[in-house]
């Protein structure tokens, strides 16, 4: 009896190791679930974008692609696992420009670093952020707002949801050289709400929670921060056109362990590009106020770099620390 | 009527036979989940968001919401039955619920339970459907200095809701402010007391200090009294509440159904309030408070109707102005935007069948659950008579995947194993440990919305009184420290006169 039982304990174990051990060719990628890890918890925007696609890749790629939240602390939880990976395609990172660009710049020790630790694979998804205002505040385009903040220095509120979103509104602040209080709030939803109960009057924010209330006549937006107008309401002016040459775009990209072979990346980033010129996925992005990316990993890799140096000086010379 | 009509389009809707099993299976999953101690609707919502894309949007959606309340009614099954609060909201239920079971009068408090929940979902569905728009504006009333009342009044309520010595009540809810305090503050993103570890850059999970100090610290200690242990098991009685019971429930199901209803309209925190505040008050007006905590029937319906009624309100800011009032809603929101709907305030005009076939299936969804919860009254209360020795791995391995699934980190498991060694010594200590929940939930919101107060108010602290709103609270506020401190004085009095 107890020889039998150490036989069949040696075959599971045998098995076991012959299924589990194998190198990633180009080839053969993907043989297992491929993990998308998310910084954010379940319905924050990173997670619908990584839901959209994983779906999309999933039946592409022929092996399922699961997505894992590991929220905290500003997403660093999660790029940080992402980081310490084995280089192997089968755990991936979606980045988001917060934790890859900003990060840097607020804190004074991170456990990884965005360029050192990470290969890009493609950009998913870039959004502005919007300035919206109460309706009740007596502005109805940008140049108003900025007239009506130099009226009153120190008495206007602005709300934001992160400190990514405070860091942007803080260089426009130097730019155009306006004196405004910032209020923080626990994400994008809260500072909406501020705003719409006029708890602050101005609010800098991301696409999902801000276009259902413009389009409600609850909040009046007032400009964007892309170069080029937003798709999803074309009718809210850029902030290059109202005269300030203010650009700030967020972005969510695919990020894999510094090392993984090349073949993966590029394997993945052709998927990937397909995924994103798709109809459905256009649609359900543009749904949520982004637009689809698909820049190739060395034109992503030079983004990243530029988008890094930018902030992370801004957000030194205005002191502002995440820690 | 224009209501009318609409419920008649939303019963159209909900009541496909197509609908109804989404609903039955909706409602029977987040039973399941509620009585699992650990795993919570927000970890189940998540894991079935990618199946629900291939539905029908109000079919997900009546999916969805179906777990989220349904799991509110399971919650309160194992809170009763082992003091474990499968919910956060059902921590309150786990005080007298667990007595009334231990006094073998399990089968009345999951009876209870599941009537003053239904009654509570009835109740504010209705209100949901009726007064959407206007009570979303109540939601707008309440600003920071508003919030920070209502926190105060809280905490204070939460000595009143101590059984036993006022002084260690009061330890117990400063211990958990102090807990609260761990984490990241979110005005000027300084991180406190994490010992340089991500894990704990946003606070020490409410779920597993929650599931440590009430579930394992149950656990230790019962493995403690083995021979008592069985002696309550075997005291099972009739598994019905008696008419007593029933008519002493009445009351207390009506006024939490009003409180949850109210609170839960509140985002942050608002249903988890509903329930504390209504236990509070039930102990408060009640004839004899010194019943609450050793298994007084009102401490069971009146939370339970709060939480219930809380769940369903909750779903109001979300419907009616695309706020998510809790982690859930915001990922019902999710759900809806993948299913290309624009959450916000246009969702009850340009999706009516989507609005009022929801609000349907949530009283189709109530009124199964209390169909199938009572019979199965019978089947929970059997399982308190497994050997203890088999039941309680069980319970302590369920515990630690919930835990677990919030955040696939190891780190939340270890938390909760600590909060249970904790928890032992306070019990040794005849501490009780919901003061120091409810301070630990309360604390940091209540930091939050002080600074963001006195932020917009300039530094000004009038704030808290010259808005009416906050003035009140901070009166009622004021009126339960002198009623908790009336009879001390008064005893201290006639202690002095008879020297």
């Amino acid at each position: 009896m107890k020889r039998l039982s150490q036989l069949l304990s040696g075959c599971v174990c045998a098995v076991i190791l012959l299924l589990g051990g194998h190198s990633a060719h180009g080839d053969s990628y993907p043989s297992k679930p491929i993990k998308l890890v998310v910084g954010f918890p379940p319905g924050a925007t990173n997670d619908i974008v990584a839901r959209i696609i994983s779906e999309k890749l999933g039946a592409a790629l022929g092996q399922p692609v699961v997505v894992e939240n590991k929220p905290g602390a500003n997403a660093i939880i999660a790029t940080q696992f992402v980081a310490q990976a084995a280089p192997d395609g089968y755990t991936l990172s979606i980045g988001a420009s917060g934790a890859m660009t900003f990060n840097p710049g607020l804190y004074d020790r991170l456990p990884y670093d965005p360029i050192k630790d990470f290969a890009p694979v493609i950009q998913l998804a870039t959004f502005p952020l919007v300035l919206v205002v109460n309706p009740a505040v007596p502005a109805k385009t940008l140049k108003e707002l900025i007239a009506l903040a130099k009226s009153k220095p120190g008495t206007l509120f602005y709300g934001s949801g992160s400190t990514p979103f405070q860091v942007a509104t803080e260089l426009l602040k130097k730019q155009v050289g306006i004196n405004i209080t910032h209020v923080s709030y626990k994400g994008s939803g809260p500072a909406i709400a501020a705003g719409m109960s006029g708890e602050v009057s101005l609010v800098t924010s991301d696409g999902p929670a801000a276009v259902a209330q413009i389009n409600a006549g609850t909040l009046r937006a007032l400009a964007v921060t892309s170069p080029k107008r937003w798709p999803i309401l074309p009718s809210i002016p850029t902030l290059t056109e109202t005269g300030y040459h203010f650009e700030a775009v967020i972005w969510t990209g695919l990020f894999a362990p510094a090392g993984t072979p090349r073949p993966i990346i590029e394997k993945l980033h052709a998927e990937l590009a397909k995924i994103l010129k798709m109809t459905d996925v256009k649609e359900r992005f543009r749904t949520v106020g982004l637009e689809p990316g698909g820049a190739t990993p060395s034109e992503f890799s030079a983004i990243l770099k530029a988008d890094l140096d930018k902030w992370t000086r801004v957000a030194r010379e205005n002191n502002i620390k995440a820690e | 009527m224009e209501l009318f009509s609409n419920l008649f389009l939303g019963f159209s809707t909900a009541a496909t036979p197509l609908n109804l099993l989404y609903c039955l299976v909706g409602v029977l999953l987040g039973t399941l989940i509620g009585v699992l101690p650990g795993i919570g609707p927000i970890a189940t919502i998540a894991m079935l968001l990618p199946v629900t894309f291939h539905l029908a949007p109000v079919s997900a959606l009546i999916v969805l919401a179906g777990i989220y309340y349904g799991a509110q009614y399971g919650g309160s099954t194992s809170a009763v039955l082992v003091n474990m609060p499968g919910e956060t909201s059902s921590v309150v239920t786990c005080l007298d619920g667990y007595q009334m079971a231990r006094r073998g009068r399990g089968g009345a408090a999951l009876s209870i339970a599941a009537l003053g929940s239904f009654f509570g979902g009835c109740v504010a569905t209705f209100l949901l459907a009726a007064f959407a728009k206007p009570l979303s504006q109540v939601a707008f009333k309440f600003q920071p200095a508003e919030y920070f009342s209502l926190m105060v009044m809280g905490l204070i309520g939460a000595v009143v809701m101590a059984r036993g010595d006022l002084l260690k009540a009061t330890a117990m809810v400063l211990l958990g402010l102090l807990l609260g305090l761990v984490g990241t503050d979110v005005n000027s993103g300084t991180a406190r007391f994490t010992f340089g570890l991500p894990q704990l850059a946003d606070g020490i999970g409410f779920v597993a200090v929650a599931m440590g100090l009430f579930g394992f610290t149950e656990v230790i200690s019962n493995l403690e009294l083995k021979e008592k242990r069985e002696v309550f098991a075997s005291k099972v009685g009739t598994l019905l509440p008696t008419r007593e019971e029933l008519r002493r429930s009445v009351p207390p199901v009506l006024r939490g159904t009003a409180i949850g209803s109210i609170l839960g309209l509140l985002p942050g925190g608002g249903a988890v309030l509903g329930s504390f505040t209504a236990y509070v008050f039930e102990k408060k007006i009640s004839k004899d408070p010194s019943r609450f905590g050793e298994g007084a029937v009102e401490g069971v319906a009146a939370p339970e109707s709060a939480n219930n009624a809380g769940a369903q309100t909750s779903f109001i800011p979300m419907l009616t102005l695309g706020i998510p009032s809790n982690p859930v809603m915001a990922l019902m929101i999710g759900a809806m935007l993948i299913h290309n709907i624009q959450p916000g305030p246009q969702v009850m005009t340009a999706n009516p069948s989507l609005f009022w076939g929801l609000v349907a299936s949530m009283w189709i969804g109530n009124l199964m659950l209390v169909v199938l919860n009572l019979p199965l009254v019978g089947l929970w209360v059997k399982l308190l008579a497994v050997p203890y020795r088999l039941l309680f791995p069980a319970i302590l391995l369920f515990c630690c995947i919930g835990v677990y699934s919030m955040n696939n980190t190891p780190v939340d498991v270890v938390v909760t194993a600590l909060f249970g060694l904790l928890g032992y010594v306070f019990h040794k200590l005849d501490c009780e440990p919901a003061p120091l929940m409810l301070g630990f939930i309360l604390g940091p919101m209540m930091e939050e919305y002080l600074r963001r107060a006195m932020t917009l108010s300039r530094g000004s602290y009038t704030v808290f009184v010259t808005r009416p709103l906050s003035l009140a609270l901070l009166l009622i506020a004021a009126a339960l420290i002198v009623v908790v401190l009336a009879p001390a004085v008064r005893q201290k009095r006639e202690e002095a006169f008879q020297e």
